[in-house]
Order: C-alpha cells, then structure tokens, then sequence
C-alpha cells in the first residue's frame, strides 16, 4: 500500500504552484462534492460551539446568551466525575485497543486459511451479524446468559457451585465490556481485512513455498506486510478516537455496574450535559474531547511516520 | 465500523447539543431577548385565570367515587358500558376550518385519512389532521420543532418534559394563551371541558396565565404503589392488611425467595415505597423553612432499609441490574411475587390482566396499602400532579379559530359513556367497533385506526376505571383506591408551575445524587456514599435553589395547598 | 499489492499455470501448501466452533423468540431459549401493515439513491486525494478529518437542514450523512496503492486522471469498492434519527426502520403512570416477539445481500484457500 511514488520529479513546490494547480485541477474537481457537502453540513453548524463559552440558556438563544469565557471550563477540570468519566475512558481505550484490535485481523487470518469456500462463506456471513443488534438488545441477551437470574448462574446454583456476579461487577467491568465489544463488532471488523486480504497476490505465496518458507514464515513476510497499511490506517484511527469508547453500550449498563465505572466521556456530557440541561457544560465538554481527539490523531499520525508507514496521510 | 460511526456520531453530537429550543445566530430572527420566565403563579392570578368546575351528572357510574381528603376524589368504577350512549353535544362544534394536530403515540401509527379519521372529521366538523409522532423520541422531535418555531396548530406536550421542553418559555410565545376564552365563567359554554377538576388546569398555568387542555385528570393522582401477586400470596394465606410496616415486607423478602427455583420476593421497589418513610416528594415546610428531602433523616433510613433488602438477596438480580423493561414478565411468570407500578390504569388494566393470565392461569394482581414504615404513625403518600397530559394551541392561531378548537376539544372531553367518547374512543358501530355482550369491541378496522390513541391526547373526560371483560381488576382498583383514599395528602408545591432557570434546573435534576442513590437501593453503594454525595450536591448548587426557592417562591406564592 | 502480472491475468491472459479447474470448488490444497497438523486443525475447528456458538446462540434466542406466542415469553419471564409455543403471529402482523410494505419501498429507494450518491462523491474524493504531492492535498485531508471529531451539534445541524429547505424532504435524509470521512479514508488507502508503474505508463499514453480512476483503479480495487458500497447501503437501509428529525410526523414518507421502531414501541403506554413526574420511568411490556420480530426482518436483507458481495473478495487470482 505504500509504494506509490511521488508524482513527477520533486521540483521546489513554492515556484510551481500555479503548475501543480493545472495538473492536479482533475484532482481537485473530483474531491469537490465531497467538500461542499462537508462545508455545508458540517463546518456551517459549527457555529454551535460557541455555546461552550456562555452560559447558553435556550429562551434566549445563543446571541444574548451570556458569555462566561472559560468559566465552563474551569468547572468542568474541577469536576470530580469529569475526571472519573475520562480516566474511565481512557482505561478502557488501552484494554480494548490490547485485547480487541488484533482480534479481527486474526480472525480474518484464520478465516482466510479454511480451505472449503462454502463453509468460508458460511461462517463470514453469519459472524457479522451480531453487529446489527442493537446495544440494549446485547446487554439483554448477555444478562439473559451471565445475568444474576441467568443460564449460567442458575446452572451453579442449582449445583451449588455459589454465583458469578459478573453483570454486576465493577472491577471486571472493562473486560466484560471488550467482550461485548468483541462478540458485537469483531465479525464486522473483519471485512475490511478480508478485502485487503484479496488483494494481495498469492503468487507470492507459491514462490516463497517454493523457496522453502513455511506456514508462519510466509504470514510473516506476506501476508502481513499485505494488510500493513490498512492495519496502519485502523491503528492510527483508532488511536485519534480513544476518547470514543460507545455510548449507549454504557448507558444501559450503567444501572448494573454503578455510574462510577460506567461513565465515560461521552455518558457524562449526556447526563450532566443535556440530559439536565446543563447544555454549556455538555458543550464545554465536547469540546475538550474534540480538541483532545484532534491532537491525538495527529499524534498517531506522527507516530506512524516515525514506523515508516504513511498513515493518515503522507509527510 | 463506518456505520458505527454514523450512529456514534450523531450521539455524540447530541451529548454536545445546543439546547432545546435554541436559536443559532445565522438562522433565525432574533428578535431582541424574550424576559426569562421564572417564578410561579400567584393565589389572586390563579383565582382568575383557572375555569369554573361543573361536574357531569348525566352518566352514573355503578361505583361512584369516594372523597378523601381536600380537593382527592377517588375515580369512578364502571362495570358495563352504558346501553345507550347520551349526546352531550349538539351539532357539530366545527365550522369547516382546517389544522394539523401533533400527539405523541406509544405504537404503530396509523395510515394518514384512514376511515377512522374521516368519520371523526365529519363528526367534528373541521379537517383535522392527526399526525401521530414517536412517543419513545418525542423528546428530541419536540425541542427541534421549537426550535424551528415549526409547532402545529394543535399540540401535546406532556408536562414530565416541561423543564426539556422549556414550557415556561413556550408559553410566552408559541402557546396560545386561553384565558380569555376560558377563565372562570366563560368555560359554561363548554360544558364538558367544565366537568374536568379545577386542579388539573391548574397545572396548564403559566405566570397567571391559562394555556393548557388537560387530558386524563384524575381526582387521585398518584405516582406509583406496590403491587404484589395476589394469587400467589393468597394461596399461601398473606393479605395486604397484613403488612404494615417496613419490617413485614422485609419479612416478607425472606418468606418468599427462593433463589434455587427462579423466584425473587421483590422487583425495584424503591420508587414508590420511600414515601412510606414520610420522606417528601421534594421538599418540606418545617417551621416556616423549606427542607429538601435529602436533608431530611427519613430519606437516609429508607435508602438504608432498600440497601439491606438488596444485600440480603430479596431483589431480583436483573432488577439489580436495571432491566425495567422486562419488570413486567418476571412479574407475570412469578419470577418475581412483589413490585412497585404505575398508580391506578398505569398497571392495573385489562391488557394487564390478559398477559398475566396467559403466563399464569389464576393471575391476580393486588396491591398493599399505603403504609408508614414504623408501622405506627399515619400512613402517607403524597399525591402527584393531577394530570400530565396537557394540550397547547399555537399562538398564531385567530380568536375564531381557536374557538373553534376549543368546541372540538368540547366534544374530545365528552364523559364516559357518551355517544361523543363512543365515538373518539371506538370509533363508528359497526365499522370499527361492535357490541359484543354489551362491550364494544374492535374489528379488524378498529384495531388498526382507533386503539391508537390519537384524540384523546388532546381532550379527554376525567379518568375513570373501566376494564370490560376483566371486572375483577376494575373491583380491586376502586376497592384499594377507596381504601386509601384518606391517607394521601398535598405535597408542597403541588400542581405549582414553577419555571426555574437553567442553573436551578439542573441542581434541581440532582442527577449525580441520584446516580448514588440508585446505586445504593441496588446494594453497590453504602447510606455513606449517598451523604457524600448530597453534601457535594449542597455546595454545588443544592443550597443556592433552597435559597431560590424560598425567596422566588416560598414567600411569594407560598405551597399551593 | 496488485501489479502487471496481476492485471494479465483479469484480462484473460494466462500467467502462471494455475491448478486444475476442478478445485476451483474443491478443498483442494495447492500443490506447494503444507498438509495441515492434527492440532492445527483441532485448535482451528474449536476456535471456529466457539465463535459461531457464541453468534449463532442468541440468534437462536432471537428467532425463537420472534415465533414465540405471549404466553410462552410470559412464562420465560423474557427471552425464550427452549420454544415453547409457536405462532407467526408477530411476523403476519408486520406484513399484513400496509405501512410496511409502502415503507419498505421507500427505503429501497433511499438506500439505492444514497448509496449511488455516496459512492460516486466518496470514490472521487478518496481518489482525487490518493496521489501524494498533489495541490492542495494535505489541507483538503485535515479538512476531511477534523470532521470526524468535532461537530457543531444536533440542533445547529438541524436549523441548517431546515433553511435550506430541507424539512419534509427525502434529500434531508441522503444529503447530511452522505459523506463518511471514513469511508473516503479507507477507499483512499487502497487506491494510493495501486502500482505507479501502471499509472505512469497510462500517463504516458495520454490518458487523464478520470481515466485513470476508471480503466485502472476502480477495477483493480473491486474488493474495496464492495466493501464500502456494502457500508453505505447498510447505513442507509438502517438510518432512523434524520427521519425523526426531518418528518416525525409524516407517516406514509417514512423508510422502514423507522416503522418498525414503532412496532417496537407499541404496548410501551405512556412512561411510567400517567402522573409520574419522578423517580424511575418504567417501560410497560414491549412485545418481545414484535421487537425479536423487528430484529430478525432486519437482518434478512443482509444475509441476502452479503452473499453477493463475497464473490468480490477475489480479485481473480487463484479462488479457494489463500494460505498465508
């Protein structure tokens, strides 16, 4: 993915402008749609973000709304349970980014070594599902199973084998989640991989069979190096959205586990946002996270230069 | 993932969202800064603006109602469906005109211009077009359409979500005011609209101003109870008068779990049993000072006792675990023998009784008396806004079109058993209803077009308790409300509209406490927590709206009993 | 990775000798695989068991309890594992609706019109920005993404909509989200890896960047180009909030998921009693067999659909087992 090479000779790009210009203009034509839409829909709303600055009341609207600086702000980085909520949601960031990232690219490695292409497509079409349920139908159906009344505890009760509290847990809360997560979304996820996974020509495995890599070695030195840029590519997205952990999945977990290991960024500018109709301090606390978020992404983007890959975007 | 993406955005979006009813600068006119409405409505100002109350006597019900204390009248019981349905209306109250009416619905919408609808428009005499929205959303549809100064001629606003939907606000501007068409005396001319009780129009005014319809009043408005399954408890030889106090139900915790075969003594309970503890709705007048009920000691001691009913695994895990939709099919199947319900037609309706009967043969759903926790002082519980239903018309409506609404709302308000409430509520004889056995019954038309219920949001005659086919359930609910009728009482500041300021709003709203409270009452958090909490809640915000309150609204307007 | 060789053999040329047609459909191996190890392939099935145990177990719960009759979901207290009275009563009522069968073009035709529109504006950005160096590339990309993580707000947006005259309209429902900045990125990194061999030597013959896209990239990147049209189309198939927003009211212009989130709804009364104006707001009973119902007419497009876009993951190289 990462071979392509610059376009013409490297001339100085400050006294070629005007001829890059006319070069690219197909270029720049075929991504306007995309921009307009953007700018329209997109970049005039922002507007909105003003309201983190006031004290915005709806019945005055936001031109006489008062204006309070950074006052939301500084109630926000005082705010105990802004602290919690983040430091929630940055824990559980890292455990899924080390436990469910690499699940999908390993199942599609998997997927990718069954030899029927009935059963293939059998289990690549039924392991995605999960994905369409909705997140309070997935809670539902994993308190049916591991709930407190549910199959597995009645099971140990009815064998006296004691109960095994783990809807209800806090201290196991992010494990029980990334596995939510990853019986929701990691069939899903592999498609992406699966796509890459065609792409890479598998004559190249036949030639390193022939000179004698075997099974792992050829994973190593093919196929991975195949799917490295889109591996980049959802690393690096991923990294930009740490603060993006799900909302409705903790929503309706909320009640079970207790608010203190639920809550995360994004329930908190809910609950102690709008849902009381604190709307500045809801504002002023997307706004953090947008800002955060884009530094972040920038972040990776450097990081992933620093591996040689291009990332996001190249140098 | 891209559409997660999409679905995540937009949540994200609305957890950053700019208000309920904002205007964003670039887009709308604004017209210089409408005067933020707080404060409430004053005796002298209420007196002129709420309507004159005239009871219909036409229809007798075979269980009348029962007084109880000051302005409390238990509804009235019917167990047959009156013969021959009287008009209460002459002519046709409508003059040709043409609206939209926007209602939120609980179900599947029914097919713009059906049948239904059309007899109804004829009947009425006006256009009427009833464009039902999803009630589940109603929260985030309403705020864009105020947003967009986009209301509907005629539109329901349920007051649960005044503070969202900024009421006190609306009502200074896209509401039409009524006052000049109803106030005291002037409501004679729509006799119906006279029959509903003073104090639910109470809560349709705004600063001494008139703007809301009531819809489903009820002289015993009442947040929720504590059923139980009578027929199994029954069967095991326990009765309601048997519990009296806080120590029963928890003996009664112990009795009746059986954790090995799938039974739990209780679901959530602790909505509607902390009042038997006297905690107050809200707030408290003690010695003249106002007292909120998390400062009060009888708040602590009911957290305390749900606590230990959680930790000593009476509690229904998955109720532990906040699954109240399912609350109702453990009840049904006996997974769980005690709950707390919806007050009156809330839980206690034939629907009901059908699933339960189904689950169970035998199922009977009773209900304890209210009780006071020590078993030993009066029983109390206080009573909830008369009504939540209440219905605007839009302030850019004419003088005669808003006449002619309210005469439309005049036929919608038709008492029980009349031709006028056969009609809204059943739809046209043989058509979409038949009288089977003396009940009318819905065709195949009728479930479609009329169970729905779209005109009744918008007037509708005093609650009555009716459940054709399932008598039983109408003799228990009238039995307990007869009962109890003495032992609820007027909170401070009932039926009061009180407009707060965003600030005061959302100390009011209390949310972090009240995340600790549920996490308390679930057995995750101690009666420690919970005062750490509170205490953070009164620094942060608590004491300035007691401060509020006494001031704005205390000392001027006093407690609305 | 495609390359020259790659594209030969799409064109019907023959490169290397592949292995006999006959285990094109077979479990063949290829010649110069490795016979697999008895625990390789244990581990491999129980891997795979395990995973469609875990999808297909709630599935099961899902199905069943969509057949299931009111009393049995009564008597299970919820979610139906063992049948326990069937009925097709949840589904009959669904499709005897008017409304849904009118929804349901509705949403056909929103779906198709979308993800036409999203896919031509996405391939020509992803593309127009896949060539490093070219003007103005760097500052259109960071425009791209900042999108992705801030936002102006739910009612900024909607008043936007609205002034331009959107509310009622079925474009209000395309237009807003028909840009995924995601989707472009991931289109993008696929494109940017097509040879530059290729592309120079096009060039060389003449040819412009439209004909690049279209007699180059676009076929070499088949794949891709499913998978994304595949997301697009399942965002349009279940987007419901711009319909909330736009036409809450109008019944008969409503897609599917939006109708059949008010079958979900149905039964649900008023929240709490009619006089609640605290504490928890209890949900009456929901149909369960509706809702189950609900979920299982949603999945039954997919199944049809992704079918169809499996044979796109083979970019005309050797089919069955690419081992790695």
């Amino acid at each position: 993915m990462s071979t392509a090479v610059p376009r013409r000779a490297a001339a100085p790009s400050r006294r070629n402008w005007r001829f890059r210009l006319r070069r690219d203009r197909s270029l720049l034509l075929m991504t306007l749609p995309a921009v307009v839409l953007l700018i329209v829909f997109n970049y005039v709303p922002l507007s909105g973000l003003v309201t983190a600055f006031q004290e915005y009341d709806p019945l005055v609207g936001i031109r006489y709304s008062e204006w309070v600086g950074l006052d939301q702000f500084s109630r926000l980085f005082t705010d105990s349970l802004f602290w919690g909520s983040l430091k929630n949601t940055l824990y559980l960031s890292f455990v899924q980014l080390i436990l469910f990232f690499p699940i999908p690219i390993a199942l599609a490695l998997l997927l990718n070594t069954v030899l029927s292409e009935r059963l293939r497509n059998f289990i690549q079409s039924v392991v995605y599902l999960p994905h369409f349920f909705s997140w309070v139908l997935a809670v539902t159906i994993f308190q049916q199973m591991l709930g407190g009344a549910g199959a597995l505890n009645q099971f140990l009760r009815s064998h006296d084998l004691g109960t095994w509290d783990v809807m209800t847990d806090p201290g196991t809360f992010a494990l029980l989640v990334t596995s939510q997560a990853i019986w929701k979304e990691a069939g899903w996820g592999i498609i992406v991989f699966l796509a890459a996974l065609a792409a890479i020509n598998t004559e190249q495995y036949e030639a390193a069979a022939v000179d004698g890599a075997g099974r792992f070695r050829r994973m190593w030195h093919i196929t991975l190096p195949g799917l490295r840029g889109v591996i980049m590519l959802m690393l690096v997205l991923r990294l930009g959205n740490a603060l993006t952990v799900g909302f409705e999945q903790f929503l309706v977990q909320r009640d079970a586990v207790g608010h203190d290991a639920a809550d995360v960024l994004d329930t908190f500018s809910f609950y102690y946002g709008i849902a009381t109709g604190n709307y500045s301090y809801g504002a002023a606390a997307g706004l953090f996270k947008s800002v955060i978020s884009l530094l972040l992404i920038w972040g990776a983007n450097r990081l992933a230069h620093a591996f040689g890959e291009d990332g996001l975007y190249r140098k | 993932m891209a559409i997660e993406w999409n679905r995540r955005r937009f949540i994200s979006a609305a957890a950053t969202v700019v208000g309920a009813a904002a205007m964003a600068p670039a887009l709308s006119a604004c017209s210089g800064a409408p005067a933020q409405q707080t404060g409430a409505n004053t005796e002298s100002g209420l007196r002129a603006a709420l309507p004159a109350y005239l009871p219909n006597t036409a229809i007798k019900p075979e269980i009348p109602g029962v007084a109880g204390g000051p302005d409390v009248l238990t509804d009235a019981g019917f167990l047959t469906y009156p013969a021959n349905p009287i008009a209460t209306v002459s002519g046709v109250p409508g003059r040709g005109g043409s609206y939209t009416a926007v209602t939120p619905l609980w179900g599947t919408v029914p097919s713009a211009g059906n049948s239904f609808y059309q007899a109804m428009n004829k009947a009425l005499g006006v256009d009427l077009a009833v464009k039902p929205a999803d009630g589940n959303n109603y929260n985030t549809i309403i705020p864009t359409m105020t947003a967009a100064k986009r209301l509907p001629d005629w539109i329901q606003l349920p007051a649960w979500w005044n503070p969202n939907f900024n009421l006190g606000g609306l009502a200074g501007t896209q509401l039409a005011d009524l006052t000049p068409y109803l106030a005291g005396d002037k409501i004679k001319k729509y006799p119906n609209l006279a029959a509903i009780p003073t104090a639910a129009w109470r809560t349709g005014v705004w600063g001494d101003k008139l703007y809301g319809i009531p819809g489903f009043a009820t002289g015993m408005p009442l947040a929720g109870i504590v059923y139980y399954r009578r027929d199994v408890l029954d069967a095991k030889g326990i009765t309601a008068d048997q519990v009296r106090s806080a120590d029963d139900y928890m003996n009664l915790g112990k009795e009746l779990t059986d954790a090995k075969r799938g039974v739990w003594a209780f679901d959530d309970v602790w909505t509607y049993l902390f009042p038997a503890w006297g905690v107050p709705f809200r707030w408290k007048v003690d010695n003249g000072k106002l007292v909120h009920k998390y400062e009060t000691p009888e708040f602590l001691e009911a957290l305390d006792w749900h606590y230990r009913l959680a930790t000593a695994g009476y509690v229904h895990p998955d109720a532990l675990a906040g699954d109240n939709a399912n609350a109702n099919p453990r009840f049904y199947a006996g997974k769980t023998l005690i709950q707390g319900g919806g007050a009156g037609n809330g839980a206690w309706n034939t629907a009901d009784h059908e699933s339960g009967t189904a689950a169970t043969p035998g199922y009977r759903r009773g209900a304890f008396d209210i009780i006071a926790a020590d078993g030993k002082s009066n029983p109390q519980l206080f009573l909830s806004n008369s009504t939540s239903i209440l219905s605007y018309l839009n302030s850019n409506l004419k003088p005669e079109q808003i006449e002619e609404l309210l005469a439309v709302a005049n036929y919608l308000a038709a008492p029980y058993g009349s031709a006028e409430y056969t009609m809204v509520n059943f739809g046209v004889e043989g058509v979409h209803h038949t009288m089977v056995n003396g009940v009318p019954t819905a065709t195949e038309d009728g479930k479609k077009n009329v169970e729905a219920k779209t005109y009744p949001f918008l007037a509708s005659p005093p609650q009555v308790i009716s459940n054709p086919g399932a008598d039983v359930v109408t003799k228990d609910n009238a039995a307990w409300q007869a009962a109890n009728a003495k032992a609820v009482y007027k909170p401070v500041f009932w039926n009061m509209n009180v407009a707060l300021s965003q600030a005061m709003a959302t100390a009011e709203a209390g949310q972090a406490v009240e995340d600790t409270i549920k996490d308390c009452y679930h057995g995750k958090k101690k009666v420690s927590d919970v005062q750490a909490a509170i205490a953070g809640w009164k620094s942060g915000g608590g004491d300035r709206l007691k401060q509020w309150m006494t001031d704005n609204v205390l000392q001027k307007y006093g407690t609305g009993q | 990775m495609t390359d020259v060789l790659t594209i030969q053999h799409k064109n019907g040329t023959t490169g290397v000798p592949k292995a006999p047609v006959r285990s094109r459909r077979r479990s063949a191996r290829p010649a110069w695989e490795e016979p697999p190890t008895t625990v390789g392939q244990a581990a491999k099935g129980l891997t795979f068991a395990g995973v469609l145990a875990v999808v297909v177990v709630p599935l099961w719960i899902v199905v069943v309890t969509s057949l299931s009759t009111q009393g049995a979901i009564n008597r299970a207290g919820g979610l139906v594992i063992w049948p326990d009275g069937l009925t097709l009563e949840a589904y009959s009522q669904m499709l005897a609706d008017t409304t849904v069968r009118s929804a349901l073009l509705v949403s056909f035709g929103i779906t198709a019109v979308g993800t036409v529109v999203s896919m031509a504006v996405s391939v020509l950005c992803a593309y127009g920005l896949s060539r490093a160096r070219s003007f103005g590339h760097r500052f259109l990309l960071a425009l791209l993404v900042v999108t992705m993580f801030v936002s102006g707000g739910l009612i900024p947006t909607f008043l936007v909509v609205t002034g331009l005259g959107g509310y009622g309209q079925w474009w209000a429902l395309i237009l807003p989200s028909a840009v995924s900045v995601f989707n472009i990125l991931v289109l993008r990194s696929f494109y940017s890896g097509t040879s530059a061999d290729l592309i120079e030597a096009a060039r060389l013959d003449g040819a412009g960047d439209w004909r690049i896209l279209w007699s180059i990239v676009l076929p070499t990147s088949r794949a891709v180009t499913a998978v994304i049209a595949l997301f697009y189309g399942v965002g349009y198939w279940n987007s419901f909030f711009n319909v909330m927003l736009y036409m809450p009211t109008d019944s008969e212009k409503w897609p599917l998921q939006y109708v059949l989130l008010t079958y979900v709804s149905r039964g649900n009364g008023m929240p709490g009693s009619l006089n609640s104006g605290f504490g928890t707001l209890q949900a009456q009973t929901a149909p369960l067999a509706l809702q189950m119902a609900v979920v299982v007419l949603t999945l039954v497009p997919l199944l049809l659909v992704y079918p169809f876009m499996q044979k796109h993951f083979r970019t005309g190289v050797l089919t069955g087992a690419i081992k790695g």
